[in-house]
């Protein structure tokens, strides 16, 4: 099974002010979820620093109590067309890592974003969603791989 | 094993902490993608991984153990014996990947949402 996620959504204008307002904005219009959730004493509110001449850039979640929880550093800053950055969450265990990669692909004159999110096979679910994850959630979500999957075994019973 | 005694969450901690550890190797993880593609020898294996018989043997007995391989024997001949993975471990992998699949098509919904409020509020 590949654990890559792949997402992609068609946004208006061009990909140069898509890029822009992805990485100025992000503190507006990113939607804290609980399952996600970064840290523990989260949710805060994210912000991206551009890589400069002396350092990488990274994405970052600012905490009511003025602590700043660092998600990962920027792994690729082409403005208008790519970004990528490591996204760790406080639950993973030290050598645990994921990696998120957005693309930005002029479609006439709107932008196709595409979000490839790599990694979670390194990342047990345990880690991050036992606590997080209501079991009926899960129940739920297993129930329908299961289905899915003696669907496809159909050929072989 | 039915799909309703996997629902049931009894022993699951136990299950799920040895399916952890055993995928904290690195070696093991890749055998794992490598079934994922589909059932293999141990001999191409160990090839593929570049490792001796016993140590892949090693690896795939604790695969085994914490129930994400099995083996069985080659529908052809009975003498040759296949590794495949059970399903069942892997399950609550694929429920993450799915609420990570919903979460980014939360967020690039919002994404666009704010983009389309700030049209609607004037020029960028």
């Amino acid at each position: 099974m590949s654990s890559r996620v792949l997402v992609a959504l068609r946004v208006p204008g061009p990909p140069e002010r898509a890029f822009r307002v992805f990485t100025e904005e992000i503190g507006a219009w990113w939607r804290p979820s609980p399952l996600f959730g970064f840290t523990p004493r989260g949710p805060g509110v994210l912000a991206i620093e551009p890589p400069d001449a002396d350092a990488a850039g990274r994405v970052v979640e600012r905490l009511a109590d003025g602590r700043l929880f660092v998600i990962g550093e920027i792994t690729a800053w082409e403005p208008g067309r790519r970004l990528a950055f490591n996204w760790r969450q406080a639950a993973f265990a030290p050598d645990q890592n994921t990696h998120v990669d957005v693309r930005f692909e002029a479609v006439g004159e709107e932008t196709r974003v595409t979000v490839q999110h790599t990694g979670w096979d390194s990342v047990p679910p345990v880690h991050v969603a036992r606590h997080a994850l209501p079991d009926a959630v899960f129940s739920r979500r297993l129930a329908d791989w299961w289905r899915a999957l003696l669907a496809s075994m159909g050929g072989y019973l | 094993m039915s799909p309703a005694a996997q629902i049931d969450n009894g022993g699951e901690d136990e299950g799920l902490g040895r399916t952890l550890a055993a995928l904290a190797d690195p070696h093991r993880r890749r055998v794992v993608q490598i079934l994922s593609e589909r059932p293999r020898r141990a001999g191409e294996l160990a090839q593929a991984l570049a490792l001796s018989p016993p140590a892949m043997s090693r690896h795939l007995r604790t695969l085994r153990e914490c129930g994400l391989v099995e083996e069985r024997h080659d529908g052809f001949d009975a003498r040759v014996r296949v590794y495949q993975l059970r399903p069942e471990p892997m399950a609550n992998l694929a429920a993450w990947l799915r609420e990570t699949e919903a979460m980014w098509a939360a967020q690039l919904t919002a994404f666009r949402d704010h983009l389309l409020a700030r049209d609607a509020a004037g020029p960028p």
